[in-house]
């Protein structure tokens, strides 16, 4: 290659480029493509089958089309809820809402089983 | 601006075949013949290629786009995976191995280290790594300095003093053979 009016560098660069031109490119093997196709479907099968794939395949069941945040977004707020009921809601408050009466057992009574004797 | 692999990415991720294969398609020679380039090894190299694929398989479904350029990050992670080789070669001395093979190659593979191909991978191959890394991005990828620079994790004046320190070194081995 001649030299010519460039800068340094530049020269250098256009020299370098007639260079790499000199090199055989390197043969991409049928062998290496399906080695990394392979690795792909190992990776898609393991990713389909682990808890992430259940927990995935969970979701498109609740809840078909939806990316993955939504049912569980939608399950962390109704979590939170009944949390934050148990917590803040006063257990009197809660119980004469309903019409059921607590159950009293004294745990130092007698056992009182009828076991047919008396009859 | 659009990355032209984003759609594919994120289809690979969700399992699509066909996806990965266009992906391969597309980058694939690159990668090996950078790595090919910086190992200086065939077999080195196809191993280097293969795992940047296995990491790219597995980070597909969550590749964010617009947090960087997905061919920036493939070329990220292909060199890290030769520098990996080229530092655990050098713990292990495996230059000195190499040397012993070389009367057991193939007789193409002889004919070949004969020609003017071999010669300048010699040289690529005798260059400091970082030089080597820079050169090959920027001459023979052709890879933007900015670009180039973020892949190597530099800033653009490293890149820029690297090169022209490799392609000094380089016109010195090789200037003969443009001259003949």
């Amino acid at each position: 290659m001649e030299e010519q009016n460039y800068p340094d560098g530049e020269a250098d660069a256009l020299w370098l480029a007639g260079m790499f031109r000199e090199l055989p490119p390197v043969p991409v093997t049928p062998a290496l493509q399906a080695r990394v196709l392979a690795s792909f479907d190992a990776v898609t099968e393991r990713r389909r089958t682990g808890l992430r794939g259940l927990l995935r395949r969970l979701g498109e069941t609740v809840w078909p089309g939806a990316p993955a945040w939504q049912p569980a977004a939608v399950l962390a707020a109704s979590l939170a809820i009944g949390i934050a009921a148990g917590t803040f809601v006063p257990v009197e408050q809660a119980l004469a809402d309903g019409a059921e009466q607590p159950g009293v057992v004294a745990l130092d009574a007698l056992p009182n089983f009828d076991l047919g004797e008396n009859s | 601006m659009i990355d032209p692999d984003t759609d594919l990415v994120a289809r690979a991720g969700q399992g699509d075949r066909a996806a990965a294969q266009a992906l391969m398609a597309r980058h694939l020679p690159k990668m090996l013949t950078l790595a090919r380039r910086m190992l200086g090894d065939a077999a080195e190299a196809e191993d280097a290629v293969q795992e940047t694929f296995l990491k790219l398989w597995t980070h597909a479904s969550r590749w964010q786009p617009g947090k960087a350029k997905f061919e920036t990050w493939l070329y990220r992670v292909t060199m890290n995976k030769c520098y990996d080789r080229l530092r655990r070669r050098s713990t292990a001395k495996l230059d000195e191995a190499a040397e012993v093979a070389d009367p057991a190659l193939p007789a193409d593979r002889l004919l070949e280290n004969a020609g003017v191909a071999s010669e300048i991978e010699k040289a690529l191959a005798d260059l400091p790594e970082r030089q080597r890394a820079a050169i090959l991005l920027c001459h023979h990828q052709e890879c933007g300095n900015i670009e180039a620079a973020e892949i190597l994790g530099i800033s653009v004046e490293a890149l820029e003093s690297l090169l022209a320190r490799g392609r000094r070194t380089l016109r010195a081995r090789l200037g003969h053979l443009k001259n003949e």
